[in-house]
C-alpha cells in the first residue's frame, strides 16, 4: 500500500563512501624498516630513560632508621591496651655518613599495617570530615558511637587507627651539643585535602563544633586538641591527621610526616654526623607482627627514589633492543625473501 | 477480541523462539466457520483491526525485561544487582552494576521502541483506511478496523481490499472482476475472479439486505490458492465456493469499477496477514561459541572468587585474628558464604556487560550495509539487497554449503519458447549450435502446414492447443495482445504460437477465441482442471467450434505418457526429441488431447460436481476425480521452452567453487536438464567423472552406493573432482537409515551434487542430513514456494526476489536479486562480517579480563578483603563509556583487506570458513595475553609506586592514587590495542580509539572536583592534580603500555615472517600502491554488458549470434583474466558506442571516443622497472611474479587467457615511488589504437589525455606484423589531483579496452 510511493523512486542506494564502505582508511601495516626502526627507537629511548632515572635515583639521599627492635620494651608495653595512659619514650640513635642536600622530608615507615582493608577502607565518614555533619557515623562501623553512645568524631576504624607517635630528631652538633633539627609540620598533606576535602564544622570555637561527640577510643584527646597552637592545623585539617587518612595501597607503606625547616645550620640541608631520634612510643604494631621505622630523604625532580622505574626503562629497552638485534638477523637472513614484519 | 488477537501475534515471536510456534502448527487444524448472512455475529471472530508491532503502551515494560532477562548474560548482571543490595557485602557500592545495565537496557530499549514505532504507525495507517460497508441497509463509509466477518463490502477500482471475502457479484459482465496480488505473491499479473452465477445478479442495497442464508468455510489458513466453502441460500441446494471466488486482504481491484464481496476472514485470519510470520530465529555459530566463551569466562569467575575465599581463610590465619585495627567486634559473621559473594560481586565484571548491546548495534548496522550496497541493488527490477535479520550477518563467513534451486535461482526464469516436436518431427534450430535468437523461428512448421504436409493436421491441433489449453489472459492496447499468466512457461507457449499464426485473442469466462491463421475460432469451454505441482499437468475440457468435445492436456512427460492411449503414434520419435531437448537444457512440456463423448462427459461431470463441494480433502477428491477424465491421451508433441542463466552465474560458481564451498543444485527439474544447466554454469566440467545413481529399490539404492565407495577406495572422504547425480526417486531410498551413512560419505567425497526431480520436502531433507552429518555452515538459496523449506533449514537461507512471488523471500534471512550477487553477500560482506564481530567479541573479552584480573592482583596484597582498587563508578563506566567506542569501529569498519581482493581471491574466504580466527583455542589465547597484559599493568605500576613517595612534594600516596594511575594506564593500551587489531584506520577508529583516552582523562578530571559540591566520588577528591602533576605518571604512561604491547607487536611480526598466510600476501601486494579503481562503476559497467538490450549493439558487429557469442566469451574471459599475469584483463569487448554511458564523463573535454573504464581489478602491474631496487618498498616485488607466487603457494588456478599484450610500462627512470611527473610511456599497440591517460581518486574519474595513432600496419589483421610500438615523451596536463592514480588504458578497436594501472602520482 505504501509501496506504491517506493516503486517510482528507484532504490538504488547512495553512493556515499559511508554506505559504500569505501571510507579512505589508513591501514596499518609496517614494512620491516619501519618495525625495526620502531624497535630500534623505542629500545635506545627506554635505555636512555632507564639511565637517566637511575642516575637521579642514586643522586637521593635516604636512610631509614626502624625502630621496632630498639624500643621492644616500650612495644611489649602497649601490647597491653590497659597501658594507654602510660608514656614511653626510646632513643635512637644513627649517623648520617653524608649530607643530605637540599629539602629534607621525615617520612614514617609501617610494614605489615593493612591500611587496604575492605572494611578498614569503608570505615570512615567522609560526610563528617568535609565538616557538614559532625555526626553522620553511618559508614563507620565498628567505630560509630562511643561506649555512652555518642557519634564518634572522627569515627571509623581509619581515624581511631591513627599514628600517634612522635619524634624529636636531636643532631649532635659536637660530642656536647646536642642541637633539635627544627621540623615543619605542616603541608604535608595533599592540597585538595587540606582546603577541600577536610574541613572543619563552622564555629567561632573548635571545641564547641565538637560537642556531642566522642573522641576516638583509641585516641588520647579529642580532635580539637589535635595542635592547640597552630588553629589551622587543628580538627580535621590537622596535617598529620589528613596524611593518615588518605590509606596507602600495600601493607607496607610511608607516610609523609615532616619536612625539615632550613634554618641556621640546616639551610643546605642535614649535615653529615650523627643523630638520635627521641621516640614517644605509642602506636602499637607488635600485635599484628609490624614493624615501625623512619625515613630520612631528599627528592629529585621526579620525586622520590624510583630504582625500580629506572630499572624497568633499562631492561625494557635492553630487551627490545636484542628483540630488534634478532629480528635484524632474521630480516637480513631473509632479505631475498623482501619478507616484512607485521601484518 | 482485538486484544487477544493482537496479544496472541505478540507472542509469536517468543514462542518461535522456544520452538512452539511448528508444533502447534501441528496440532492445531482450525475449525470451519459458519457465516450467517444479514444476520448479527453468532460467533465472534478477530477484529479487522490488525496490530504487526511486538509491543503495546502497556505490555512494553513487562514485556521487554521479561525478553531483555531471559537472556543468560542479562539475568546475570541482574542477579548480581540484586546481590549488591545485601548491605555490607558489595565492594562496589549498590548500584554500580545496576546503572550500566539500566544504561544498556535503555540503549535497546530505545532500539526496540523505534522499530516499534514504525511498526505500529504502519498498522494505524492501514487500520484508519475507508472503506464502504452494507449497514442498516444503506451504504456507510467505514474505517478498515471497523469491519467484521459477514459485512458485505464494497470496493471501487484501484482500491485495496479490507478483508478476506467472497465475490457476490460485480460491475463487469458475468460478475468478474480482476485484481492485483502482487502484495501476497509478488506475482505481476492480474488474476481473474468470478462470482457465482447464483449470486451474480444480487446488485442493489435491497436484494443484499434480503440475502440470508450462510456460508460454511475451512478456519483460517495461509494457502493463498485454496479456498474450500460452501454457500447455502435459503430454500436452494448448497453451492461450492473455490479459490476463484476469494477476494484477499491486501490486493488491489483492478480494471473493475466495482464488486461486492461477503467478508469471511478479518484482521489476522486473513490468508494475507496469515502468511506473514517471521522465519523461526536461527543463531549463528558465532554467536554459540560466545556463549560458550561466557560460560568459560563465568567458571574462571567462580574459580578466582574460590582462590579469593581460600586466600582470606589462610589470610585471616595467619593473623589470627583480624588486627585490632579494624575492630573485629561487629564482624564476627565472616562465613564462607559471605566471602564467596563478596568476591563474585568484585570480579563479575570478567563478563562483558555491554558485549550483547554492542553486537546487537554492530550486527544491526552491518546489515544495514548489506541493504545499502549498490552492487547487490538490481536494476531490472529496482530491488536492493535485504538482509532480513542481523544475527547470521558473520555466518555468512562461514558457509560450506550452499544449496541452490535450479530454475529462477540459476536462471532468470524467463522462459522462451525454442523448440517443438510435432507429430514425431522436430522443428527449431539445428541443436548443434546454441541458438542466440529469442523465439522460435523455423519457417519449416509453418510450411509445413501450408503446404498440406500429411503431419498438418497434427500441427493445426498442437498449435490449437498451445492457444487454448492455458490459464492465460490476454490483455488489449490497441492493436497489441499482451499476456498476463501466472506460470511464465504458459505465457511463453502462448506467444509462441501467437508468433506461429494462432494468436490466443480473448477470454470470457466459458469461452476462447483465437485466431488461426485469421480465422476465427471460439471454443467453449467446459472445465478447466488445474495444475499443481503434484499433478504435474494441466487439461482443459472445450468444446470446439464444431461441436465436438475435446479435452486438451500438456504436462510433464512422465505423467503424459502414462495417460497414452495405444493408438497414439510418434512415441518413440517424441521421446527422443524430448530427451534431445532435455540435453540442450530445455524445459520440456508434453501436448496430447482426447476427445470424449458426451455420455463419458456427462457420467464424468456428476462425479466433479460431487467432488466439488466436498468440504474435507476437496483438493484430494478433486484430483482423484480428474485422473478418471485424463485418460487414453493422443499424444501430438512436445513443447521445449529455454530458462536462460542470469548474468554472471558461471562466474559467481567458479568463485564461490575457489572459496572452497561446495555447491549442490536441488532440483525438481528433469536430471538431463539439470546437468545441462550444471554444465553451462561450469558446476560440471567435460572432463569431470560422474556418478549417477538410479535406482527403484532400496537394495538397488545400497548395492549402487556400496559399489561407488568401493570404488572410491582411499579417496573416500576426500574431495574428488567426482559429479553426484541422484534423482528424487533414489533419494528417497538413499536417505533410509542404513543407507544414509554411505549415502552421505559418497556424496561428501563428491566436489559437486546434483539431486533432480526432488520434492519440497527431500530438498529440506537433504539440508536437514547434511546439517547434521558435517556440522558445518549450510546456505540455501532458492526464489519459490517450494523452496521455502530449505531455506528454513539451513543456516542461513537466501531468497531470491525472483518472479515466483514473495514466499522464498519472505521466509529467508536475507533477500537478493540475483545469484550472483551471492559472491559479493559472502566473499565480502560474509567475510568481513566474520572478521568484524569476532574481533569485536575478542576484544570485548580482552579488555574486560585485562582491567578486572587486575582486583585479583590487588587481592594478593591486600589480604584478600575484597577491597576495589579503583574509584567504583570508574568501574561501572568502563564498559559502558571508557572502552565502549573501539569495538563499535572493529565492528563496524574493520576491513581485512580490500573488497576487490576478497573477490579477485575467493581463497580468501578460507579464512573464515575454517573458523579458525574464533574458537575456543584462540580465547584462551587471548585471554592469557589479557592476563599478561593486566599482570604487567598492575605490577609495574605498583611496584613503581611502592615508596609512597613519588610527587616533587615529598607527598605520599594512597591506594586509589595507584588505581587512577593503573585505570589510565588499562584505558590506554586498552585502546592502543584495539588499534593493533585494526587492520584499517578510518576517521571513525581515530576518533574512538583518541577520543577514549581523552574521555577518561577528561573525566577524570572533572569527576576528581565534584566533592563535596555533588556529593559523589569523596576519595577522588584531587587525585588528578597529583596524578597529572606527578613525574611517575608520565613516566608511567610511556612504559606501561610499551612494555604490554610491545610483545604482541613483536609476536605479529614474527608470525608474520615464519608463518605467513594467504591474507598477509594480499594485504601487502594491495598496499603496494596497487589500487584499483572503485568497484562500483566497474560493476555496472559489467551488467550493462549482460544486460539484453545490449546484444542489440551486436547486431553491428556481425549478426546476432556473433554478438550473443562475443558477450559470452567476454564473460568467460573476465573471470580467467583475473589471474593473468602481467595485470593487463582483456576480453571485455563493449561496442565504443556504449562507452560514453561507462564513464563518467564530467569534463566537458572528454573525448566522445574515450573508452570505458574497464572492469575493477586489474593486476598489478609491473611497476617495479629495471631501476628500483626493491628491498625497501613493500611494492618491490614484480607483480607476475608475486601472483604467480601467490597461485603456486596456495592453490593451482588457471591463466587460460592470451589477451593481445598491450605492454605499458614506465621508462626505468621512473621507477616506482619517484614522483616524477614526465614519464615515458611505450605500448605495444596493434590496429588503429588510442592511449589514454585517466586520473581517478576516491570520487571521479577525469579524462586527462588520449592519444590516437594512424593505423600503422595498414589494416592488417592481428599479427605480429600489426605490432606497432608507440613511445609518448609527455606528462599529463594540469596538476593531478591529491591521492590520484593514474591509469593508462589502451584501446583497440578489435580488441576493446584495457586499462592499466600506472602509478601513484
Amino acid at each position: 500500500m505504501k509501496r506504491k510511493s517506493q516503486d517510482c523512486k528507484s532504490r538504488l542506494p547512495d553512493n556515499s563512501a559511508m554506505k559504500q564502505q569505501q571510507l579512505p582508511a589508513f591501514r596499518l601495516q609496517l614494512s620491516a624498516n619501519e618495525i625495526l626502526s620502531g624497535f630500534f627507537a623505542t629500545g635506545v629511548f627506554c635505555l636512555g630513560m632507564g639511565v637517566i632515572l637511575l642516575l637521579s635515583a642514586k643522586s637521593i639521599r635516604e636512610i631509614e632508621i626502624n625502630y621496632t627492635e630498639k624500643c621492644a620494651s616500650c612495644a611489649k608495653l602497649r601490647e597491653d591496651a590497659t597501658n594507654f595512659d602510660k608514656e614511653c619514650n626510646c632513643s635512637v640513635s644513627f649517623y648520617l655518613p653524608q649530607k643530605m642536600e637540599g629539602n629534607v622530608y621525615l617520612y614514617y615507615k609501617l610494614y605489615g599495617f593493612y591500611q587496604n582493608l575492605y572494611r578498614y577502607i569503608l570505615s570512615r565518614s567522609n560526610i563528617q570530615l568535609v565538616g557538614t555533619d559532625v555526626k553522620d557515623v553511618r559508614n563507620c562501623a565498628p567505630f560509630k558511637t562511643s561506649d555512652e553512645g555518642l557519634p564518634i568524631a572522627p569515627c571509623g576504624a581509619i581515624a581511631n587507627s591513627l599514628f600517634n607517635d612522635t619524634f624529636v630528631l636531636l643532631y649532635n652538633f659536637n660530642s656536647s651539643t646536642q642541637i633539635k633539627v627544627p621540623m615543619v609540620r605542616t603541608a604535608t598533606a595533599w592540597w585538595t585535602d587540606k582546603y577541600v576535602k577536610f574541613q572543619n564544622p563552622t564555629y567561632q570555637n573548635l571545641s564547641h563544633a565538637f560537642e556531642g561527640t566522642a573522641k576516638p577510643p583509641n585516641w588520647p584527646k579529642p580532635v580539637y586538641e589535635l595542635d592547640e597552637e597552630d588553629p589551622r592545623n587543628n580538627g580535621f585539617i590537622n596535617d598529620d591527621f589528613i596524611v593518615w587518612m588518605r590509606t596507602a595501597a600495600f601493607p607496607t607503606f610511608k607516610k609523609l610526616h615532616r619536612r625539615l625547616h632550613r634554618i641556621d645550620s640546616f639551610t643546605e640541608g642535614l649535615p653529615a654526623g650523627s643523630y638520635s631520634f627521641i621516640i614517644n612510643y605509642n602506636f602499637p604494631v607488635s600485635k599484628f607482627q609490624g614493624q615501625k621505622a623512619l625515613v630520612l630523604s631528599t627528592l629529585t625532580w621526579s620525586g622520590g627514589s624510583s630504582l625500580f622505574l629506572g630499572l624497568a626503562y633499562l631492561v625494557t629497552g635492553a630487551v627490545t633492543l636484542l628483540a630488534f638485534f634478532s629480528m635484524m638477523a632474521v630480516h637480513l637472513k631473509l632479505k631475498e625473501r623482501k619478507t616484512f614484519f607485521l601484518q | 477480541m482485538s486484544r487477544t488477537c493482537s496479544l496472541l501475534w505478540g507472542l509469536s515471536d517468543v514462542e518461535e523462539k522456544m520452538g512452539l510456534r511448528q508444533s502447534l502448527q501441528g496440532a492445531d487444524v482450525p475449525q470451519a466457520r459458519t457465516i450467517y448472512l444479514n444476520e448479527p455475529l453468532r460467533n465472534t471472530f478477530c477484529e479487522n483491526s490488525i496490530s504487526t508491532a511486538k509491543y503495546s503502551k502497556w505490555s512494553f515494560l513487562p514485556r521487554y525485561l521479561y525478553l531483555q532477562f531471559s537472556k543468560t548474560a542479562n539475568a546475570f548482571f541482574l542477579f548480581i544487582t540484586v546481590l549488591q543490595q545485601i548491605p555490607d557485602v558489595s565492594p562496589t557500592g549498590k548500584y554500580t552494576t545496576l546503572v550500566p545495565l539500566l544504561v544498556i537496557l535503555v540503549i535497546s530499549g530505545i532500539k526496540e521502541i523505534v522499530e516499534d514505532y514504525k511498526r505500529h504507525m504502519a498498522d494505524k495507517l492501514v487500520n484508519s483506511k475507508n472503506t464502504i460497508v452494507l449497514r442498516q441497509n444503506a451504504w456507510q463509509m467505514i474505517l478498515w478496523k471497523e469491519v467484521n466477518v459477514g459485512d458485505i463490502v464494497k470496493a471501487t477500482n484501484g482500491q485495496f481490499l479490507p478483508a478476506d471475502m467472497v465475490l457476490i457479484s460485480s460491475s463487469e459482465p458475468q460478475a468478474t472482476c480482476f485484481v492485483a496480488t502482487s502484495n501476497l505473491d509478488g506475482e505481476t499479473n492480474l488474476k481473474i475472479r468470478q462470482a457465482l452465477s447464483e449470486t451474480a445478479a444480487m446488485k442493489t442495497e435491497k436484494q443484499l439486505s434480503s440475502l440470508s442464508g450462510k456460508i460454511k468455510c475451512e478456519g483460517p489458513n495461509f494457502h493463498f490458492n485454496s479456498f474450500v466453502g460452501t454457500l447455502y441460500l435459503n430454500s436452494e441446494s448448497p453451492i461450492s465456493i473455490g479459490p476463484d471466488q476469494i477476494l484477499l486482504r491486501g490486493t488491489q481491484l483492478k480494471n473493475t469499477e466495482w464488486i461486492l464481496g461477503i467478508v469471511v476472514y478479518t484482521g489476522f485470519e486473513t490468508k494475507f496477514m496469515q502468511n506473514a510470520v517471521k522465519s523461526p530465529l536461527k543463531r549463528s555459530k558465532v554467536e554459540k561459541v560466545t556463549n560458550m566463551q561466557i560460560l568459560v569466562l563465568f567458571l574462571l569467575l567462580l574459580v578466582m572468587s574460590l582462590v579469593s575465599c581460600v586466600g582470606a581463610i589462610l589470610w585471616r590465619d595467619r593473623y589470627r585474628a583480624e588486627p585490632w585495627y579494624i575492630g573485629k567486634k561487629d564482624y564476627d559473621y565472616h562465613s564462607f558464604g559471605f566471602d564467596l559473594l563478596v568476591f563474585i560481586i568484585l570480579y563479575h565484571n570478567l563478563i562483558p556487560i555491554s558485549l550483547l548491546v554492542t553486537l546487537e548495534i554492530v550486527k544491526y548496522i552491518q546489515a544495514l550495509f548489506i541493504n545499502w550496497d549498490e552492487d547487490m541493488h538490481f536494476k531490472g527490477s529496482n530491488v536492493c539487497a535485504m538482509a532480513r535479520t542481523s544475527n547470521l550477518n558473520e555466518e555468512l563467513g562461514q558457509v560450506e554449503y550452499l544449496f541452490s534451486d535450479k530454475t529462477g535461482t540459476l536462471t532468470c526464469n524467463i522462459m522462451t519458447f525454442k523448440k517443438c516436436s510435432v507429430a514425431g518431427i522436430m522443428y527449431g534450430q539445428s541443436p548443434c549450435s546454441i541458438s542466440d535468437s529469442y523465439e522460435f523461428n523455423d519457417p519449416a512448421l509453418l510450411q509445413n502446414f501450408e503446404n498440406d504436409h500429411p503431419t498438418r493436421e497434427y500441427i493445426k491441433e498442437f498449435l490449437t492447443l498451445l492457444c487454448v489449453c492455458h490459464t492465460v489472459f490476454p490483455e488489449r492496447e490497441g492493436n497489441n495482445i499482451s499476456y498476463q499468466a501466472s506460470s511464465p512457461d504458459e505465457a511463453a507457449l502462448v506467444k509462441g504460437a501467437k508468433k506461429l499464426g494462432f494468436v490466443f485473442t480473448a477470454r470470457m469466462p466459458n469461452s476462447v477465441t483465437i485466431e488461426a491463421m485469421g480465422e476465427e475460432l471460439t471454443f467453449e469451454i467446459l472445465n478447466v482442471l488445474e495444475f499443481s505441482s503434484n499433478r504435474k499437468r494441466m487439461s482443459i475440457i472445450v468444446r470446439t467450434p464444431e461441436g465436438q468435445l475435446r479435452l486438451y492436456c500438456k504436462g510433464a512427460d512422465s505423467v503424459i505418457y502414462e495417460r497414452l492411449s495405444e493408438n497414439s503414434l510418434f512415441v518413440e520419435e517424441t521421446l527422443v526429441h524430448l530427451e534431445n531437448f532435455a540435453k540442450e537444457g530445455l524445459r520440456t512440456l508434453c501436448v496430447a488431447y482426447t476427445d470424449l463423448t458426451e455420455i463419458e462427459y456427462e457420467q464424468w461431470l456428476v462425479m466433479y460436481k460431487k467432488a466439488s463441494t466436498v468440504v474435507q480433502d476437496r483438493i484430494q477428491s478433486l484430483e482423484d476425480c480428474y485422473d478418471r477424465i485424463e485418460q487414453k491421451f493422443l499424444l501430438l508433441g512436445a513443447t521445449a521452452i529455454e530458462d536462460r542463466l542470469q548474468a554472471r552465474v558461471p562466474e559467481t560458481i567458479t568463485s564461490l567453487l575457489k572459496a572452497n564451498i561446495k555447491i549442490w543444485v536441488l532440483t525438481g527439474d528433469k536430471q538431463e536438464t539439470a546437468i545441462n544447466i550444471a554444465y553451462s554454469c561450469k558446476l560440471l566440467s567435460g572432463e569431470m567423472p560422474r556418478i549417477q545413481l538410479n535406482a527403484n529399490s532400496l537394495e538397488a539404492t545400497q548395492q549402487m552406493i556400496n559399489q561407488n565407495c568401493q570404488d572410491l577406495g582411499a579417496l573416500l572422504g576426500k574431495e574428488n573432482d567426482l559429479a553426484l547425480i541422484v534423482d528424487g526417486k533414489t533419494l528417497k531410498y538413499a536417505l533410509h537409515v542404513e543407507v544414509k551413512k554411505s549415502f552421505l560419505n559418497l556424496a561428501l567425497s563428491c566436489r559437486t551434487v546434483l539431486c533432480c526431480r526432488l520434492s519440497p520436502l527431500q530438498k529440506a531433507e537433504i539440508v536437514d542430513v547434511v546439517k547434521k552429518q558435517v556440522k558445518a555452515i549450510t546456505l540455501a538459496i532458492g526464489d519459490g514456494a517450494n523452496d521455502v523449506g530449505m531455506i528454513q533449514t539451513a543456516h542461513v537461507g537466501v531468497g531470491i526476489s525472483g518472479n515466483e512471488g514473495m514466499l522464498a523471500t519472505n521466509n529467508s534471512d536475507y533477500a537478493i536479486a540475483q545469484f550472483s550477487y551471492l559472491e559479493k553477500l559472502l566473499l565480502v560482506h560474509g567475510t568481513w562480517n566474520y572478521f568484524r564481530v569476532t574481533k569485536c567479541i575478542l576484544y570485548c573479552f580482552y579488555k574486560n579480563v585485562v582491567l578486572y584480573i587486575i582486583e585479583l592482583w590487588f587481592a594478593i596484597v591486600n589480604g584478600f578483603s575484597g577491597q576495589i582498587i579503583f574509584e567504583r563508578w570508574c568501574i561501572s563506566l568502563y564498559n559502558v563509556i571508557f572502552t565502549s567506542l573501539p569495538p563499535f569501529t572493529l565492528g563496524i569498519f574493520e576491513r581485512c583487506c580490500s573488497q576487490e581482493s576478497l573477490l579477485r581471491y575467493p581463497q580468501l574466504y578460507r579464512i573464515s570458513q575454517t573458523g579458525d580466527i574464533f574458537n575456543i583455542k584462540v580465547l584462551w589465547i587471548q585471554s592469557i595475553n589479557a592476563i599478561v597484559h593486566s599482570f604487567i599493568l598492575f605490577w609495574l605500576p605498583a611496584k613503581m609506586l611502592e615508596h609512597d613517595m613519588v610527587s616533587q612534594g615529598g607527598y605520599t600516596t594512597d591506594y586509589l592514587f595507584l588505581g587512577n594511575f593503573i585505570y589510565t594506564y588499562v584505558v590506554v593500551t586498552v585502546c592502543l590495542k584495539a588499534g593493533l587489531e585494526t587492520l584499517s584506520w578510518n576517521k571513525f577508529t581515530h576518533f574512538a580509539i583518541w577520543g577514549s583516552i581523552m574521555i577518561w582523562l577528561g573525566f577524570f578530571a572533572v569527576y576528581s572536583s565534584l566533592w563535596p559540591t555533588v556529593a559523589v566520588a569523596p576519595e577522588m577528591t584531587g587525585q588528578v592534580n597529583m596524578a597529572l602533576m606527578c613525574p611517575h605518571f608520565w613516566l608511567g604512561f610511556f612504559i606501561v603500555p610499551i612494555v604490554c604491547l610491545i610483545q604482541n607487536v613483536a609476536w605479529k611480526s614474527i608470525r608474520n615472517t615464519c608463518h605467513r598466510t594467504l591474507l598477509e600476501d594480499v594485504r601487502e601486494m594491495e598496499s603496494s600502491g596497487v589500487q584499483v579503481l572503485r568497484r562500483d562503476s566497474a560493476r555496472r559497467w559489467l551488467e550493462t554488458q549482460d544486460a539484453p538490450e545490449v546484444q542489440a549493439h551486436g547486431a553491428r558487429a556481425g549478426g546476432p549470434g556473433a554478438a550473443r557469442g562475443e558477450a559470452r566469451r567476454g564473460r568467460a574471459g573476465r573471470s580467467s583474466a583475473r589471474w593473468e599475469g602481467v595485470g593487463v584483463r582483456a576480453g571485455c569487448s563493449p561496442p565504443l558506442t556504449q562507452s560514453r554511458r561507462i564513464l563518467p564523463v564530467r569534463e566537458a573535454n572528454a573525448t566522445p571516443d574515450a573508452p570505458p573504464v574497464e572492469c575493477g581489478t586489474p593486476g598489478h602491474p609491473d611497476l617495479g622497472g629495471d631501476g628500483v631496487t626493491g628491498f625497501e618498498r613493500v611494492g618491490a616485488r614484480t607483480d607476475a611474479g608475486a601472483t604467480r607466487a601467490l597461485e603456486a603457494r596456495h592453490r593451482p588456478s588457471l591463466p587460460l587467457c592470451t589477451p593481445l599484450q598491450p605492454q605499458v610500462s614506465r621508462s626505468a627512470a621512473g621507477g616506482y615511488g619517484e614522483r616524477r611527473r614526465r614519464s615515458k610511456l611505450a605500448a605495444v599497440l596493434r590496429g588503429d589504437a588510442q592511449l589514454g591517460l585517466l586520473e581517478t581518486n576516491s570520487r571521479r574519474t577525469r579524462l586527462l589525455r588520449v592519444w590516437k595513432f594512424p593505423d600503422s600496419s595498414g589494416g592488417q589483421p592481428a599479427s605480429s606484423a600489426g605490432v606497432s610500438t608507440h613511445t609518448m615523451r609527455s606528462g599529463p596536463q594540469g596538476r593531478l589531483s591529491p591521492g590520484a592514480q593514474l591509469w593508462v588504458f589502451a584501446c583497440e578497436e578489435r580488441a576493446g579496452p584495457r586499462t592499466h594501472l600506472l602509478a601513484d602520482p
